[in-house]
């Protein structure tokens, strides 16, 4: 046995110690093929490696013959198979075309979770050095720049003038962007993208912070203007602890009662559902809100005014599966759509029953996997978004939207793609007016 | 009373059931022991407590809402398998009738209850197992992730149901007296009169399945509380 197949084997061998999850799903599926049928991946192409149970079985077959009592007897008869080098090599490929959607877990008769297992999985491939190259580099740059982007605090400041500037434009105002302000109330945590490219949600943010009084209490980091944690996809733990341990440190070091995480679904999933409830660094004195569960309980309060007409065309929203799914954030993104869109439209089905945009679990990222993004797992969601009608998809998720932008271009569809905040930015009065917009698309 | 009666009656019985309480137990045991250390709720949650876990055991809603052949298919299945379970307490012992007997049903009214749920419960139970072959030996995305476990577990139900059936509809009469009397022998240590050729058969299906089931993926029965409760309860 050599090296590699000895650290496969000790990993999957773990399993027996848990965790729970985990170790249930090494003994139960029943094979019905439930998950296939709702799976996004399956959907946009029939192929064997795709079924999620196949998928799933790649790890189970080698728990089952070295950890059951029936796998070591009876061997394939009981579903056990050693360790195969060729279907190894295949691993990469295999368990980098599962976006981790979870949505299998919600129609499988047992609840089986086949995310979890493509995790482990990727913790193994991850453990050989076997990450894909895009997701290394790009959790490499995280962990020495603190930011997925590798962008300078310098670099970050420029551009938070830039948008301070853009704002004072639009609205004729000094609309404030504080940053590195120790003491703030509020520390805001965006995708680095909605810092330095898709600028529009910080905007939108910032404008609401303007108009509830509170311009002066907040802040964001130069330091940690990033809540992305690509360790979540690599299956690195130590990765995903580093990486998020930066971030609550500098929010601790300045001080702030509420941590406002941004329109970054695995981010706010890292933060509120794995941090938080694990207590990783114990009992934390902030508290962690979502952007848009802050800006939607505003706006049922009545704190802000919107100008619909800024927004006439339809819009859906495309639910991301980290809000959804794991954070149940379902409702507040769309109180901010029907408050400031004219023409709001719901995609079939959507919530926590949406289809994956194609691009989860670091999908989005892999150029080198464009081709299969746009025409397999993206499939389902390109059909869903047409079926509305709508001109603009809405969501909440950098991810989601790298995804959706390339498979409306692919297929030359006339949509455009944006954040939730930038339609809130778009309508949103200020002084008693909207924004004199420029084009940002 | 012949090796093989003998094997079937009287040692089987005991390496079947004992095999099965072990093996359960060992099982959810392993399962309790291990923990978990990330939440992993899924939303929406069905709420907290035990009516979620009772709901999704008795009507299958997740199934429901995946893949509603499928449904059909393994809810009629499990009712009936349920049903025949119940019964065939009745083989076993005496009770069950008395019970029913002090309820005020007569001997008349018992076997007609018998042959309408026992009857249909064997149909059902017979039809439905097939249509799961078929679906796993036809429908591509479950032919292709079926293996020799898979068929395993449908060919020892098929077998155990058929050689019922047979007993039920093929006019082959079982004597329950003779029944009770060996499942009272089995508790007492003593000798007991042979069973006929068709309830040996279908008895030694049965021994088999039984002993299989801890240690295949039948044991869904017990592991799904687990797993159900991670995804679809609400966090503490």
């Amino acid at each position: 046995m050599n090296e590699q197949e000895q650290k496969v084997l000790g990993a999957i061998n773990a399993i027996k110690h848990g965790p729970k999850s985990l170790r249930l799903y090494m003994d139960l599926c029943a094979k019905c093929g439930t998950c296939a049928q709702v799976c996004p991946v399956y959907y946009g192409k029939q192929d064997p490696k795709y079924n999620p149970a196949n998928r799933s079985d790649l790890i189970r077959k080698l728990y089952r013959r070295h950890n059951t009592l029936a796998g070591k007897l009876l061997g394939g008869l009981a579903g056990a198979q050693g360790f195969d080098q060729a279907e190894f090599e295949e691993w990469k490929d295999i368990f980098y075309s599962c976006t981790t959607c979870r949505r299998c877990a919600q129609f499988c008769p047992f609840g089986i979770d086949n995310s979890v297992i493509t995790r482990k999985a990727r913790t193994i491939l991850d453990s050989l050095g076997r990450t894909p190259a895009r997701l290394q580099k790009v959790v490499a740059t995280s962990l020495e720049k603190y930011n997925t982007d590798g962008a300078s605090p310098e670099a970050f400041k420029e551009a938070i003038a830039f948008i301070v500037e853009e704002m004072r434009e639009e609205h004729g105002t000094d609309i404030r962007i504080p940053v590195d302000v120790v003491g703030a109330e509020y520390m805001y945590l965006p995708p680095s993208g909605d810092a330095l490219v898709n600028i529009e949600a910080t905007m939108g943010v910032a404008k609401a912070f303007h108009v509830l009084g509170l311009g002066d209490r907040w802040t964001m980091s130069s330091r940690c203007f990033d809540g992305a944690n690509y360790g979540l996809f690599t299956g690195n733990d130590a990765h995903m602890k580093a990486a998020n341990k930066e971030c609550v440190d500098e929010a601790k070091r300045l001080g702030v009662k509420v941590l406002l995480m941004g329109e970054c679904g695995h981010a706010h999933r890292v933060m509120k559902r794995m941090m938080e409830s694990a207590k990783w660094w114990g009992t934390l004195p902030f508290e962690i809100v979502n952007c848009m569960e802050w800006t939607a309980a505003h706006i049922q309060a009545g704190r802000l005014q919107f100008d619909k007409t800024r927004n006439p065309q339809p819009v859906t929203y495309h639910d991301p599966c980290n809000f959804a799914k794991s954070c149940n954030i379902i409702e507040a993104p769309r109180v901010i759509l029907r408050a400031t869109c004219m023409d709001f439209r719901e995609m079939t089905p959507h919530g926590a029953a949406n289809w994956c945009c194609g691009g989860g679990g670091g999908l989005a990222a892999m150029n080198e996997i464009r081709e299969f993004r746009v025409t397999v797992s993206g499939k389902k969601k390109r059909e869903q978004i047409r079926a509305t009608g709508a001109d603009y998809v809405a969501t909440a998720c950098a991810n989601c939207k790298r995804q959706l932008g390339e498979l409306i271009e692919h297929h030359g569809d006339k949509v455009t793609v944006c954040g939730v905040h930038d339609m809130l930015s778009r309508a949103i009065l200020i002084d008693g007016k909207a924004a004199d917009r420029k084009q940002y698309d | 009373m012949g090796s093989t009666a003998f094997l079937v009656t009287r040692i089987l019985p005991y390496l079947a059931l004992g095999s099965f309480l072990l093996g359960v137990a060992y099982r959810l045991l392993g399962w309790w022991r291990v923990p978990q250390p990330t939440l992993m709720t899924l939303y929406p949650t069905e709420g907290s407590g035990w009516k979620p876990l009772v709901k999704e055991a008795l009507f299958f809603p997740s199934l429901f809402r995946g893949d509603k052949t499928l449904w059909w298919f393994a809810w009629l299945f499990h009712v009936a398998l349920a049903l025949a379970l119940l019964g065939h307490l009745r083989v076993v012992t005496g009770l069950i009738d008395r019970m029913l007997a002090a309820l005020g049903l007569g001997p008349d009214a018992l076997a007609t209850l018998s042959s309408v749920a026992g009857g249909l419960a064997g149909i059902v139970l017979i039809a439905a197992v097939l249509l799961l072959l078929g679906r796993r030996a036809l429908v591509r995305r479950v032919r292709e992730i079926s293996a020799a476990p898979d068929f395993l577990a449908l060919f020892l139900l098929v077998a155990v149901i058929t050689t019922g059936d047979l007993m039920r509809f093929g006019g082959a009469h079982v004597d329950l007296a003779t029944t009770r009397a060996w499942a009272s022998s089995l508790l007492t240590w003593s000798p007991a009169a042979a069973l006929p050729a068709p309830v040996l058969l279908h008895l030694f299906c049965a021994e088999l399945l039984v002993f299989y089931l801890a240690f295949s993926k039948l044991m869904h029965f017990g592991g799904f509380f687990f797993t159900f409760s991670l995804v679809k309860r609400s966090a503490p």
